[in-house]
């Protein structure tokens, strides 16, 4: 591994000493109820945030206003993320080592800074005009380039998520 | 009385190939998860409306005829990632009680959909009723998504 990212394994390693990350680590269930509450909550912010992502490309829930979507959708995508921070983080904490060598962990955690990216720029530059576009049947380009973004960099996040397990690269 | 079913399948050329490969299996299950997101999110934007809580200022019939579409594409991408999985392991899926908790599910869920809660989504304001229907249609696709994990966890 590159000198760089030394001090990053330090940190990871330093956790994976930690008393609860060693308990968590070395409980039965712990763990896969973790994983299947990481899935139901995806459920719930990937889910919606691909209903607005269809409203921004011009495909999907047409009849009702952007804003609207946005609006109403908001609290519980931030639940979701919520959730999904919650219980990946705890499962990242009880076994850090195994995720410092994984190729696909760290794929996942680079394409959700992206999305975040997105997701801001979005926010603060095509949203801005959008009482222009809001009840219109068609969305400007800046609207569907960051839906088709999001549902890519998300469907990214979602499939890397799923791939840890299956580590071809580790050598 | 499905057990030779289920051999059959798993005996498949097919079914052979997708388990010889190392990274075909992976990817579809990957893939599963996506239209997983797509179709939870169809039943949620729909189930919240009846519920009375996210998109509420627009009739619940708008907004359940218009997650209509990707509900149904979220749910054929689903049997299409599904199919191939369940072949490739039909022998010991055979044997998993979750596998059959998440089928007897899916079989309520669906019905649920086409019948009771077709019926309670074609007003504008939710009744009592469409309450009760939203709560246990996120009860029960939650249901299947969890039976599902716990498939891939403890088979």
């Amino acid at each position: 591994m590159a000198e760089f990212m030394m001090p990053l394994r330090d940190l990871f390693f330093w956790v994976s000493e930690f008393p609860t990350s060693i308990a968590i680590r070395e409980s039965l269930y712990v763990s896969p109820y973790l994983t299947v509450a990481h899935v139901v909550s995806m459920c719930l912010f990937a889910g919606l945030i691909v209903m607005m992502d269809l409203r921004l490309l011009g495909i999907g829930n047409m009849r009702t206003p952007f804003s609207e979507v946005q609006k109403r959708l908001f609290p519980w995508q931030m639940l979701g993320m919520g959730l999904s921070s919650i219980t990946g983080l705890t499962l990242a904490y009880s076994d850090p080592m195994r995720f410092y060598v994984n190729i696909f962990f760290w794929t996942k955690m680079l394409v959700m800074v992206l999305a975040g990216i997105n997701a801001m720029a979005f926010h603060y530059i095509t949203y801005n005009s959008v009482m222009t576009w809001d009840t219109r049947e068609t969305t400007p380009f800046g609207a569907k380039l960051s839906g088709a973004l999001s549902i890519v960099m998300w469907a990214i996040v979602i499939v890397s998520g799923r791939l840890i397990p299956y580590n071809w690269f580790q050598n | 009385m499905l057990q030779p079913f289920f051999d059959w399948m798993q005996a498949l050329p097919i079914s052979q190939a997708i388990g010889s490969s190392i990274w075909i299996f992976p990817l579809v299950q990957a893939i599963h998860l996506v239209f997983l997101a797509l179709f939870a999110g169809a039943i949620l934007i729909v189930d919240l409306r009846l519920l009375g809580l996210g998109m509420r200022l627009q009739p619940v019939s708008q907004v359940a005829r218009d997650a209509r579409p990707w509900l149904i594409a979220g749910f054929l991408g689903m049997f299409a990632t599904g199919l191939p999985q369940l072949m490739q392991n039909a022998s010991r899926e055979y044997f998993s009680e979750f596998f059959w908790y998440k089928m007897y599910l899916i079989a309520i869920g669906l019905i649920l959909i086409v019948t009771i809660r077709r019926k309670l989504t074609q007003v504008d304001e939710p009744s009592a009723a469409g309450k009760v229907v939203a709560l246990v249609s996120i009860a029960i696709w939650a249901g299947v998504v969890i039976n599902a994990r716990l498939i891939g966890l403890f088979t």
